[in-house]
């Protein structure tokens, strides 16, 4: 019978015991794999996205905001610029394609995205190995207010193909009373978008011109379906709330939702070379009256500052209750040494020499810091796989559970296997210290 | 087989273990007899390595086992000696074929190919062929003293320590036990040294050796 065998039947006999420390030890190592995963994961999904564009160019303010409000639509924008800025974007000569994007309505908390029919189109194979748009039902819209919903919202909101809708002013979901419905303006689902794993899926696409309309009609402009915008004469003119709009400057943070018509509130750059993005960066923000950010690098910074120090928070949390474990290995250990003093004495009487009982004690403490490590895995992945569906439904993020274990998990779990090795040694070596004759002679 | 000359041992403040000399012949079948606390467990216990003596020396097969290390007495004594308990001290985990198994697990006396086989004739002698795989705690007291008197044998070993083997026995039981370890001893060619308080116990082997003078007040 080999030590092992021995180490596990002396486990089961006490299996109550064992299942406890096991549990203990699982308990850390989940949470070390959760926190681990939903972060590698977290990362990768917005390192991805952040790659899907080399710049985003918008009003001057935060450049975080604008690439979360732009990219991920998740926060509010920094404003608006006037589309002559989008077009000097889109003229440039380093730039392969500038999408131009008009926000400033919702539908039930999903952002109405002002756009054009060529976004559609765009396929950064760099970065997906799927297209980035590809329709599901229906089309892409060909007119004004047509509209083309994500996956997620016609999941979550029940839309289909022919429905009608009309979308709430502003970027926060209001109660219906305080709620500036622009319902004489109703949008048509023509289409569904596939679900691409990616922010699109959570947004609501229609032309440029239908968000041009709806918040030109606000302030009293009376554009027609067909109407036809001069964008030079739109620069500089009075609207009816009183107020003038300087659209060569980029307007506040606050009125970013008051889209004028021919303003854009950001352009999604795509570059003919990526690694023009620095000094493309530098140049719009001198030669433009706009900002441009990188959203990979913001989003990087964001992980770095605000989200490292809550990982950090929560990995210490996660191997503060690995060394809790670690002591109830020692405590456990300890405890069924006690209770086996004569058994290992018998041992000891039977010839085990000095590696055997060690041996024997060393075993059970990798056993059990080995199960808990398996079951912390286990019950790590299942934590991420319900997180990563709430994830899912509530912003679209994908994050996938079950994929094999990062180098980092991987060298934490060799902590935690070294921390629960030790804590079988003290056990280990007091059963090798035992007094046979003593020990065999106590009823 | 077994000398014992001048050996020692201190067991407390004034109380002092001395035996000056005992013998046991290869293949003997001796008691160490006496009254309760006179040393007689001590003597076994020094006698088969799980004590050592602060002076003298225990010659045991041609070897002083004072002289061995830890880690050798350790082997010697796996290798040389069975041991059977009042309290049969048997492995709660495992069944009565691992528990005599277990007997061989520590020396390298047998090679593993055979542990089994050996372990299960040993059992069917003793009668308990249709207990093989019970665990102690379903076996009876008797029972469990004919597992641990297989296990003591299961490794050839050349002597067999019991200490008060049948003291936890009924009477009948107890006869029948020790009916099964004498002959099983005589059949393997077994040194018996067997500790008992029981005089008409002790009258069953060949020799007895009185240990009613083995603890003495310690020199100061």
């Amino acid at each position: 019978m080999s030590l092992w065998r021995m180490a596990w039947q002396y486990m089961w006999d006490r299996r109550l015991t064992t299942i406890l420390t096991v549990l203990s030890v699982a308990l850390g190592v989940a949470l070390i794999t959760s926190v681990l995963t939903l972060r590698d994961e977290t990362e990768k999904r917005f390192v991805e996205e952040g790659q899907l564009y080399d710049l985003v160019v918008g009003a001057a303010g935060s450049p975080l905001q604008l690439v979360l409000s732009s990219v991920y639509f998740m926060d509010t924008p920094t404003g608006n610029i006037s589309h002559e800025e989008y077009e000097q974007v889109r003229d440039h000569e380093a730039v392969n394609q500038a999408f131009p994007i008009g926000l400033g309505d919702t539908y039930q908390g999903y952002r109405i995205v002002g756009t054009t029919r060529e976004l559609f189109d765009f396929f950064p194979e760099h970065v997906r190995e799927e297209p980035l748009f590809s329709i599901g039902e229906g089309r892409y819209f060909e007119e004004d207010f047509e509209a083309v919903i994500g996956s997620m919202v016609a999941r979550r909101t029940g839309l289909e193909i022919g429905d009608t809708f009309v979308g709430t002013h502003g970027f926060m979901e209001m109660p219906e009373h305080l709620a500036h419905v622009h319902d004489d303006h109703p949008y048509e689902v023509v289409g569904i978008l596939e679900a691409t794993d990616s922010p699109n899926d959570r947004a609501i696409y229609t032309t440029l011109e239908s968000v041009w309309i709806v918040h030109d009609h606000d302030h009293g402009h009376d554009h027609g379906h067909g109407h036809d915008h001069d964008h030079e004469d739109d620069h500089n003119h009075d609207h009816n709330d009183g107020h003038d709009h300087d659209h060569v400057q980029a307007d506040p943070a606050g009125d970013a939702a008051d889209l004028m018509a021919d303003e854009v509130t950001s352009v999604l750059v795509s570059l003919h070379t990526p690694a023009d993005r620095f000094s493309l960066r530098s140049e719009f923000n001198d030669t433009l009256h706009a900002m441009a950010a990188i959203p990979v690098m913001e989003i990087w910074d964001l992980y770095e500052n605000l989200l490292g120090t809550i990982q950090g928070v929560l990995l210490a949390i996660g191997y503060l209750v690995v060394i809790i474990a670690a002591l109830s290995i020692l405590i456990g250990l300890y405890l069924s040494i006690l209770q086996r003093k004569r058994d290992l004495a018998i041992m000891r009487a039977l010839g085990a020499a000095a590696p055997e009982i060690v041996g024997s004690v060393l075993i059970e403490a990798f056993l059990v810091t080995v199960l808990g490590i398996v079951s912390g895995w286990i019950i790590g992945n299942i934590v991420t796989w319900f997180i990563g569906l709430q994830l899912t439904w509530s912003y679209g993020l994908v994050i996938e559970a079950w994929g094999l274990p990062s180098a980092e998990i991987l060298t934490s779990f060799a902590a935690v296997a070294v921390v629960g090795i030790l804590a079988g040694l003290v056990p280990a070596w007091q059963a090798y210290q035992t007094d046979v004759a003593r020990d065999l002679a106590e009823l | 087989m077994v000398t014992v000359e001048q050996c020692r041992r201190v067991l407390g403040p004034g109380v002092e273990f001395v035996c000056e000399q005992f013998h046991a012949p290869e293949g003997a079948q001796m008691a160490l007899w006496g009254p309760s606390g006179c040393g007689k467990s001590t003597l076994l216990n020094l006698i088969s390595g799980l004590l050592r003596p602060e002076a003298g020396h225990i010659t045991v097969d041609g070897t002083d086992i004072a002289s061995l290390s830890e880690g050798q007495l350790d082997r010697f004594r796996g290798e040389r000696y069975g041991f059977i308990f009042q309290t049969f001290n048997l492995l709660g985990p495992f069944t009565a074929l691992q528990n005599v198994m277990l007997g061989m697990r520590f020396s390298d006396t047998l090679p593993s190919s055979q542990w089994k086989e050996r372990a299960t004739a040993l059992l069917e002698r003793v009668g308990l062929a249709h207990r093989l795989h019970s665990k102690p705690a379903s076996l009876s007291v008797g029972e469990r003293q004919r597992v641990a008197i297989a296990r003591a044998l299961a490794n050839n070993q050349k002597i067999v320590a019991a200490d008060e083997p049948t003291g936890s026995l009924d009477p009948r039981s107890s006869a029948a036990v020790m009916d099964v370890l004498l002959t099983l001893c005589q059949e393997e060619g077994v040194t018996l040294l067997m500790v008992t308080h029981e005089q008409e116990l002790a009258k069953r082997l060949d020799d007895q050796f009185d240990c009613s003078e083995l603890i003495k007040e310690a020199n100061v």
